[in-house]
């Protein structure tokens, strides 16, 4: 129940009600339509496409067909010869998805508890810092983990001139190092690593998963918290049995989130994960604006992506429902 | 006591490693070779000169990113207004799906919106032209708008419209003298939110782009196989000091805490 | 008539009726107060008269025009909120002179009323304050300025000391109605304090559950309450169920006189109530029944006192101001208790059900 139409509604007799509403329905369809067209057609579009086929040197034509998801799914040779590359693009994407967005997540909410517990001029430079690292560019993220992580300087740089390779080589540890690919004959590496690429995907949804944890802790009642503490809870306890309990929902939203944003994910793969590692975002890119051109096949892969994204939006949410019903 | 300075060498290692790789990158762009070093070797400053002045591919990326940036968000702003005033003012199934809709392209994997943006634009015979792109990146920010004008109206006392109401103000009266200027702070939010998302990003960019013009970040994207650059550093700067200045505003102007979902501050 | 009137108004929220027919009149100058818990209805019926809600049924006439229809921006009714809704936007002086800028009033006119007001409210010099500059009390004053700049017909107030602690409250209600005296402004206050009500009201509405439950003065609703929800609401009372036989009340074994003698039929059942400073202790010379008592506790608050008596039909307080008694009770105590026979009402018992 809204003022506004009440108000309208008081002050119109019935009789004019009908051109009312429609003076108020042109701007509304005007900006269905708007809305529709941008956000709508770009997808539906992916997904026509997607049935089409490529034309040698003349880029792409429409057409009906399921060829280009039986590549995805099975290979371009199928039955004759199966091939899995692009279903292992797809589990890679997954696989550093997940990883990341659970650990943000979990790194995320101990920090964004105690965040706020600060006072309200303290939050909010925090909110500065966090939201100027979100809209940070991935490129240049990329860049300062890419410095960072390059055997030429940064981090092994490091590791070389304060022995802490040496010390390394002494303990036996670095052979256990270049057994997990960290590390080459000479000293540690982290370009290229399943290590590095998590790591800097988790750094890159970091700041989200605090503002997307944001709400619902600077909202949780700490008086809650405070009763639990006076009837004997220790901190850890407090954390198990009031805090975790109530942020159940909140928590499991952020990580499918994070976990969608991730799918997506382009530089962070092609500088830091190895070449037989790659996902299915980077085969999108190929496909469609790279090397291979081939659109009809980059949007069947894209729709694949999204489809699957989809599913562990439906499933989460299903979940969710069951446990809190 | 000891659960209390753990708790700020947390705070303090959290702000630490979040800062890490952007300190690499301001210290890089001190390098006076082509290469990236950390720390720099032979200090300058002439990246700087080069990245404003020198090199016309730099200052037009720049250019570029300025122009579609203050475009998108101005048109971001201007289409999240309808929207969400419609979910405020009447509520209901259907604005709620428009909301939903409006906010699908930010929530969704870029580069699967930036492959559709790409085709739509290539059928409308408007890739590569620099008004498809603003228009791109305003539907992909549309959400920020969408979520602050809509709290900066829920933040709306019904109290206040019935006052005004009852000291003779007619619907467009009241929306024109309380509506919009409470809302105000919230809009202008919105509005830098999108600015500032839209200065750095590439990936849908690159799409509708079609390489008939660049922005800065995709600029840094394209020449990415052949290695970063110190002046590809001093961008990063800029970016970073460009966003903090905007979110220091936007904190020092408005409530940013409760702008991203706090409880509103106790008077 | 001149005045605001109210015929069969009611008001249905989807299948709650928050309104019952009401039929009230507002005659002109005069200032009432709706007085009622909270829920009972009597902020809808303010909306209504302000035309922010839309009565489901009835009329609304305004000397003698019918203005159910009429939007709230057309009614102009100066309206009080309860936290005032003061804009936060504005400053102090553009809150009071809203209404005359968006009706296009000349802005050397609208300043120099805005300053009249500021004078009226006394907030001389508080013009360009902003408003969370302000105190409550202060808001408050710029709040009735706000509703008074239009000259409006009827002025409206929707629990407006709610906001205003103990003190400042009684305050402000002697010099709100002391100003709506000065004015000669039809005024409505809605409230549920009744200490506010009869404190300002010409005419007090006791409302319950939607329903009109008596319409009348101060006095009259305090001494002649007609129903014993009213009895009950307003002041406190002891009550006691009973039955009526031969002209004269029994409740348990004791039988009570009461006058006049009451109009039930023989063997009815009735609730009867008495105030707490209308019986008195161990005086031979007063008229009416007198029961044993035993004093269970005693309550000093300073200006009065009450004593807590157990009686064989029921509990029940006694107060008495200071000075007035002469005796120092002490729990324990055996007395006797006096009910004077005017002092006591008599109700139909399917009212007791409250």
């Amino acid at each position: 129940m809204s003022v506004i139409s009440d108000l309208d509604a008081v002050a119109q007799p019935p009789n004019t009600t009908r051109s009312e509403a429609r003076k108020w329905a042109n701007p509304q369809v005007l900006i269905w339509a708007v809305v529709l067209f941008l956000c709508l057609t770009p997808f539906i579009l992916i997904f026509a496409v997607s049935f089409g086929h490529k034309v040698e040197g003349a880029g792409w034509v429409w057409g009906f067909s399921f060829a280009n998801y039986q590549r995805v799914f099975v290979g371009a040779e199928w039955p004759d010869q199966v091939t899995w590359l692009y279903l292992q693009r797809l589990y890679y994407s997954l696989y550093y998805a997940v990883i990341a967005a659970v650990l943000a997540v979990v790194t995320a909410f101990p920090f964004t508890y105690l965040m706020t517990g600060l006072s309200r001029r303290a939050q909010s430079a925090w909110l500065v810092f966090l939201l100027s690292s979100l809209s940070l560019s991935e490129v240049f993220i990329v860049m300062g983990w890419d410095v960072l992580l390059s055997n030429r300087s940064g981090l092994p740089m490091v590791f070389k001139e304060t022995g802490l390779t040496d010390w390394l080589k002494a303990v036996g540890w670095f052979d256990v190092l270049r057994e997990w690919g960290l590390a080459n004959p000479r000293n540690v590496k982290f370009k290229t690593s399943v290590l590095a690429t998590v790591l800097t995907m988790s750094y890159l949804v970091w700041p989200y998963a605090v503002i997307l944890l944001y709400p619902p802790l600077s909202r949780l009642d700490r008086s809650m918290v405070e009763a639990a503490h006076t009837m004997g809870a220790g901190p850890w306890t407090v954390m198990r049995t009031v805090v975790l309990p109530a942020m159940r929902l909140p928590l499991v939203g952020t990580i499918l989130l994070l976990f969608v944003f991730l799918l997506g994910v382009y530089v962070a793969v092609t500088v830091f994960a190895e070449p037989a590692k790659q996902t299915m975002s980077v085969s999108v890119y190929g496909a469609v604006r790279g090397n291979t051109l081939n659109a009809p096949f980059g949007a069947a892969q894209a729709i694949v992506l999204l489809v699957t994204a989809a599913i562990f939006l439906v499933l989460g949410q299903w979940m969710n429902r069951r446990t809190a019903s | 006591m000891i659960l209390r300075s753990l708790s700020n060498l947390f705070l303090a290692l959290s702000a630490i490693l979040l800062a890490l790789p952007i300190v690499v990158v301001c210290g890089a762009a001190l390098n006076s070779g082509r290469t990236m070093f950390f720390p720099p070797k032979e200090p300058t400053l002439s990246r700087f000169y080069e990245f404003f002045i020198a090199e016309p591919i730099w200052v037009t990326a720049l250019g570029n990113s300025i122009l579609i940036a203050f475009g998108s968000a101005a048109l971001a702003v201007l289409l999240a207004w309808p929207v969400a005033y419609g979910l405020w003012a009447k509520g209901g199934r259907a604005s709620q799906v428009l909301a939903g809709l409006g906010s699908m392209p930010f929530a969704l994997p870029p580069i699967v919106f930036g492959v559709g943006l790409g085709f739509l634009w290539t059928f409308l015979g408007a890739l590569g032209a620099v008004w498809a792109g603003i228009i791109s990146h305003a539907t992909l920010f549309l959400a920020l708008p969408i979520v602050t004008i809509s709290i900066g109206l829920q933040s709306i006392d019904r109290s206040h419209l019935d006052a005004a109401a009852t000291m003779g103000a007619t619907s467009s009266v009241i929306f024109r003298t309380v509506i919009l200027p409470q809302t105000m702070p919230y809009t202008i939010s919105g509005f830098f939110f999108a600015l500032v998302l839209s200065f750095n990003e590439f990936i849908v960019m690159f799409f509708v782009s079609a390489s008939a013009y660049s922005t800065v970040t995709l600029q840094i994207f394209n020449s990415l196989r052949n290695g970063y650059t110190p002046t590809m550093a001093v961008a990063a700067i800029t970016f970073i000091v460009v966003s903090l200045m905007v979110f220091s505003a936007v904190a020092r102007w408005g409530d940013l805490p409760r702008l991203m979902g706090a409880e509103p501050a106790k008077p | 008539m001149n005045g605001l009137s109210l015929t069969g108004i009611y008001k249905d929220f989807g299948s709650v009726r928050a309104v019952e027919n009401v039929h009230l009149d507002f005659a002109q100058g005069e200032l009432t107060a709706l007085l009622g818990p909270s829920g009972c209805g009597k902020t809808t019926l303010l909306r209504m008269i302000a035309g922010l809600e839309l009565p489901s049924g009835g009329a609304i006439r305004l000397n003698d025009d019918d203005i159910t229809a009429l939007p709230a921006h057309k009614r102009r009714f100066g309206m009080v909120f309860q936290n005032f809704a003061l804009f936060p936007h504005l400053s102090v002086r553009e809150n009071i002179v809203y209404s005359l800028v968006i009706s296009g009033t000349a802005k050397a006119d609208a300043m120099e009323t805005g300053e009249r007001l500021l004078d009226l409210v006394q907030l001389k010099g508080y013009g360009d304050r902003r408003i969370s500059a302000l105190s409550g009390g202060q808001r408050q004053r710029v709040a009735i300025a706000r509703a008074l700049a239009q000259e409006p017909d009827v002025f409206l107030l929707d629990e407006p000391m709610s906001a205003l602690d103990a003190k400042l409250r009684e305050d402000m209600q002697v010099e709100l109605r002391l100003l709506q005296q000065r004015l000669g402004i039809t005024t409505i206050v809605v409230t549920h304090d009744q200490r506010e009500a009869m404190t300002m009201a010409d005419k007090i509405v006791v409302m319950s559950q939607g329903k009109v439950e008596q319409v009348g003065s101060p006095q009259d609703i305090y001494h002649r309450p007609e129903n014993a929800f009213v009895a009950d609401f307003i002041g406190r009372a002891n009550f006691f169920d009973g039955v009526v036989e031969n002209g004269q009340l029994r409740i348990a074994d004791t039988v009570l006189n009461t006058t006049p003698a009451p109009a039930f039929l023989n063997g009815s059942g009735v609730r009867i109530a008495c105030r707490p400073e209308l019986p008195c202790l161990d005086r031979e010379d007063v008229e009416g029944s007198r029961l044993n008592a035993t004093v269970t506790f005693v309550r000093d608050l300073g200006p009065a006192r009450d004593i807590h008596l157990k009686t064989a039909i029921g509990p029940m307080i006694v107060e008495y101001a200071q000075g007035e008694d002469q005796q120092q009770y002490r729990v324990g105590q055996e007395t006797v208790v006096t009910l004077p026979a005017e002092g006591l009402h008599v109700f139909p018992e399917e009212k007791a059900v409250l």
